[in-house]
């Protein structure tokens, strides 16, 4: 009988001992197949060996070849305390250049990871001694910054303990870190999606969806929707690039059917630092039967929050607090945005408990809304104009849509939630403490989101990185940047180094987050304090989206 | 008669018994030996109060210590309940206890592990006791006192 | 010499093109962030390559069956890119109808490109050179649109239009209707080619995709020829309208 969870495997490593360990472990070939029970482990200290290389993975016991760090998908759970300097030799066992960035964690620009802008990168067989202060607590992640390596499975999870001590009591904690898995090599899905961008969208509307329509609304009206939608060359079923066809989704690196579980004994609250490490899917997040407590977001803590459910993008990290009072088990459900998947963990009070996996709600469909036309009737067009800038952007080969009438919704959670449900929106993100720097923004910087949906082009105000300056801002500036979505899809924001203090409704108790996931047609802004020279990057965190051109340099001197 | 056959007969049956153990099917494996488990990385600890802004709901009720002075300051709790089970090689007790307010518990029945310093000889199933748990560094709760309530069963 | 000019100076175009593109252009403006030569964050001008055979089939009416092919390939990045245009039709052991292209792409507004270069025909008939300019792209309501006009060495003009669309019936089953128009300003007889409105290959097919890469399909296809093409035609003993079932597969790369 095993009511109680097997003893946690924490490895100490000194710096010595694991530079030692590491040349060991080159030597000793890891074992041929990852099995299915062996957890992740965590490291502890300060003073960390990682060693990036090839991993044999299985999933549902199909064989490949995977990128981790440790021999580990996902790569071992960092655990580091407020205050503590830390030391990170890593070292790159690939046949190409890699890096690793330690997602939201403030550091020194040189530690940063970013190839191109922090350091030239970790070349085939080099060690780079990553060494900073850590000077927050929460939950964060590291992954690679090299081409598609985060896709190919270099990701992990940051734990920073508080100095202080927790403010929210809880009795167990797990890292629930969602990702997705394909077995396409990540060049093929660009290249792909360079053919025929719909590549992976087998939810497009058909012949059978117009019959279904015309039975619902009538005839007339749907052919007036097709009519609408075909004259824009968009398609309402956009919802993720890249699906389930060719996605599996992982909780902590386990397949729905692996059944990952984490227990508890009844009464205890438990935390979830749930951290969204995925490639280009967002994940709705829901424990039927539990309500969820929100307690942090992007590591920072907010006020607390009770959610059923709440919709985590890329790179965002959401910590949840619950308390399962009954004998049972529990399914955490992480259902992707366009319903072709799901990952799937259970809560049990013993191994080998699983609950009910819940049926995916439906699809979502992209309204004119998303595209910037709110309000507006089939064609009718209320001698509205496009913003100069807006003009100036229309047609060109990076931009397919310019959205009219962008709106501020940070009250609303997108869509996808049918009724019923209390689902988490940026709007209820209200930190606990008053934002460190009072002074308002002296000026702004407007960013317009572009895509070429057809051309699978992205970028900033129309241009990909290569074809744009980076953005200036001086040392010490307080400003304001302004994001407007002109695509009609969900991108995930980041802005290295610097926190991006959302605007919503809570004035100097605005969140602090890193990641900032702009909704389709949304307008939005945040502050950020300069305080931290270099050359940062600042990205939509979608894989094949940064890649194809939607990245900037933010350059604080 | 039978003696003399036994030898013969034995040897006969040895290699059948050898035989029969070898292709005897492994024990099934525990689906929960092959689930892949979470790593808890333990519990908050003492936690520190903030002045922040009342949440929008109410957090989950922080201990009281009102109840005991001797407790003060420790993560503990008192409760009432029925015993159910006793492992006294483990030194653990199964209790279906009542609501445990101090720490916000409704009634449950769960099993406990006790404090190796507990006597647990006067403790046997269908006991009725009063018992006092502390909250450990992993998260657990141990017993650390338990006695029959007031006359026994 | 005259003749020799325009094929001559089209292939010019072709090889200078990837030169020409580098000069900043309206839509691009120079990037003083970049280095060139140092690692870059992300490689957004990453240069691909894709071929597809749109039509790979053979063709029945009953007696003689045809075999065609009509498929297009490129390579290069997001703006600039080299395309070859090939097709052709195979029946009783001739070549027919067999044109190639190859152009320069460049990518001028959301959904269409500006192509120039040179078209060859090649096939069993003689052999003919032409300068090429066109567009291509996704216009209104889905329609995959090429328009091509053509110069000859001896100052003959012709165009060419393609059209087609998608029609899903289920996610993976697809009607498609497609057609291809040639026109010509002077009749060439021994190409069997008459001034004007010349002919017209257009087919309707129903492809499976058991991927998206490989979608087997069946179709009715219908070649007809018009006014001075057709009197050729008849006078040669071929046919002027042909309709034929068609069954082939549909595969990229």
């Amino acid at each position: 009988m095993n009511f109680f969870a097997p003893p946690v495997a924490i490895t100490r490593r000194r710096f010595m001992q694991g530079a030692a360990a590491a040349g060991a472990l080159s030597l000793i070939p890891f074992p041929p197949r990852r099995s299915l029970a062996a957890p992740a482990s965590v490291l502890n200290g300060t003073e960390f060996a990682l060693e990036i290389g090839t991993v044999p993975l299985t999933i549902n016991g199909r064989h490949a070849t995977a990128t981790g760090v440790n021999g580990q998908i996902p790569a071992p759970i960092l655990r580091w305390r407020e205050g503590d300097t830390v030391t990170l030799a890593v070292t790159n066992r690939l046949s190409e250049p890699s890096s690793i960035h330690w997602h939201g964690v403030r550091t020194p620009s040189p530690m940063d990871g970013v190839p191109g802008l922090s350091f030239p990168g970790i070349a085939p067989g080099e060690t780079f001694v990553y060494r900073f202060p850590v000077h927050q607590s929460g939950t964060y992640w590291y992954h690679s910054h090299s081409m598609f390596q985060e896709q190919t499975g270099l990701y992990g999870a940051i734990v920073i303990v508080p100095k202080a001590g927790y403010s929210q009591a809880f009795d167990r904690d797990y890292v629930v870190l969602l990702s997705d898995w394909s077995f396409e090599q990540p060049d093929t899905i660009v290249s792909n999606l360079k053919f025929q961008s719909d590549y992976y969208n087998y939810g497009q509307r058909t012949l059978g969806t117009f019959m279904d329509d015309a039975q619902r609304a009538g005839l007339a009206d749907t052919v007036a929707d097709r009519i609408e939608w075909g004259k824009m060359r968009m398609s309402p079923t956009d919802v993720l690039d890249v699906s389930g066809a060719t996605y599996t989704y992982l909780i902590n690196g386990q397949p729905p059917g692996a059944n990952w579980t984490a227990l508890f004994r009844p009464g205890e609250r438990v935390r979830l630092r749930f951290i969204n490490g995925s490639s280009m899917s967002i994940f709705d997040v829901r424990i039927d039967g539990l309500p969820m407590t929100v307690v942090q977001a992007d590591g920072n803590d907010i006020v607390p929050v009770t959610v059923d459910q709440f919709r985590i993008s890329v790179a965002e990290t959401y910590d949840v607090i619950v308390q399962p009072t009954v004998d049972r088990a529990y399914t955490i459900f992480a259902q992707a945005e366009d319903r072709t998947g799901y990952a799937r963990g259970t809560l049990a009070p013993r191994p080998g408990m699983a609950a009910v996996i819940p049926p995916m709600d439906p699809r979502p469909l992209r309204t004119m809304a998303d595209m910037g036309m709110a309000g507006m009737e089939h064609g009718e067009m209320p001698g509205m104009e496009l913003s100069p800038e807006g003009k100036r952007l229309e047609g060109k080969v990076g931009v397919d849509n310019v959205a009219m009438m962008p709106a501020e919704s940070l009250q609303s959670a997108g869509e996808g939630f049918p009724p019923g449900r209390r689902v988490l929106t940026y709007a209820d993100l209200r930190a606990t403490k008053s934002g460190s720097d009072p002074r308002p923004p002296t000026h702004e910087i407007t960013l317009h989101l572009t895509g070429n949906m057809e051309r699978f082009i992205w970028g900033f105000d129309g241009k990909k990185f290569s074809e744009a300056g980076p953005i200036e801002i001086k040392r010490g500036d307080r400003v304001r940047f302004v994001l407007i979505n002109d695509t009609m899809m969900e991108h995930p924001i980041h802005l290295h180094g610097l926190w991006s203090e959302l605007e919503n409704e809570h004035g100097e108790f605005r969140p602090y987050k890193h990641t900032i996931n702009v909704k389709p047609a949304e307008r939005l802004s945040y502050l950020v304090t300069a305080d931290a020279p270099g050359r940062w990057a600042f990205h939509c965190h979608l894989l094949y989206h940064m890649e194809t051109g939607m990245f900037r340099e933010v350059h604080v001197a | 008669m039978i003696a003399r056959l036994y030898r013969p007969l034995v040897m006969g049956l040895l290699p059948v018994a050898l035989i029969a153990c070898m292709n005897s099917p492994p024990t099934s494996a525990e689906p929960s030996a092959a689930v892949p488990l979470g790593i808890d990385l333990g519990g908050s600890g003492p936690v520190v109060a903030t002045a922040a802004p009342a949440a929008s709901e109410p957090a989950r009720s922080l201990r009281r210590d009102q109840m005991q002075m001797s407790h003060e300051g420790h993560n503990d709790a008192h409760g009432t309940g029925t015993v159910n089970a006793v492992d006294p090689a483990q030194h653990k007790v199964n209790v279906s206890h009542a609501p445990i307010p101090e720490i916000g518990w409704p009634a449950m029945t769960m099993e406990f592990p006790v404090s190796p310093s507990v006597d647990l000889s006067s403790i046997k199933p269908g006991t009725r006791v009063n018992f006092t748990i502390e909250q450990q560094p992993g998260g657990m709760y141990e017993i650390r006192a338990i006695a029959p309530a007031g006359g026994g069963r | 010499m005259s003749a020799r000019i325009i094929p001559v100076a089209a292939m010019l175009v072709v090889v200078a093109a990837p030169a020409l593109a580098q000069a900043p252009a309206a839509n691009a403006e120079p990037s003083p962030g970049v280095e060139s030569g140092a690692t870059q964050p992300v490689m957004d001008q990453a240069i691909f390559a894709h071929a597809i055979l749109n039509q790979l089939e053979g063709r029945w009416n009953g007696s003689n069956p045809e075999f065609r092919w009509d498929g297009q390939g490129w390579v290069g990045t997001d703006y600039d890119k080299l395309w070859i245009k090939s097709e052709g039709t195979l029946s009783n052991g001739a070549l027919d109808d067999g044109q190639q292209q190859f152009l320069y792409s460049r990518a001028v507004t959301t959904y269409f490109d500006l192509q120039g270069g040179l078209r060859s025909d090649i096939d069993s008939r003689p052999a003919r050179n032409w300068a090429a300019f066109g567009i291509r792209g996704l216009a209104p309501y889905f329609f995959d649109l090429e328009v091509t006009g053509f110069v000859s060495g001896e100052g003959h003009l012709a165009a060419k239009l393609e059209a087609s669309y998608d029609l899903l019936l289920t996610q993976r089953l697809i009607l498609q209707p497609q057609i291809e128009l040639n026109l010509y300003s002077k009749s060439d007889p021994a190409r069997l080619v008459g001034a004007g409105f010349s002919d017209i290959d257009t087919g309707l097919r129903l492809r499976y995709e058991i991927d998206r890469k490989l979608a087997p399909y069946i179709g009715v296809v219908y070649q007809g020829k018009f006014g001075q093409t057709a009197n050729f035609a008849r006078q040669a003993g071929e046919s002027t309208g042909d309709v034929r079932f068609a069954f082939g597969v549909r595969v990229w790369f």
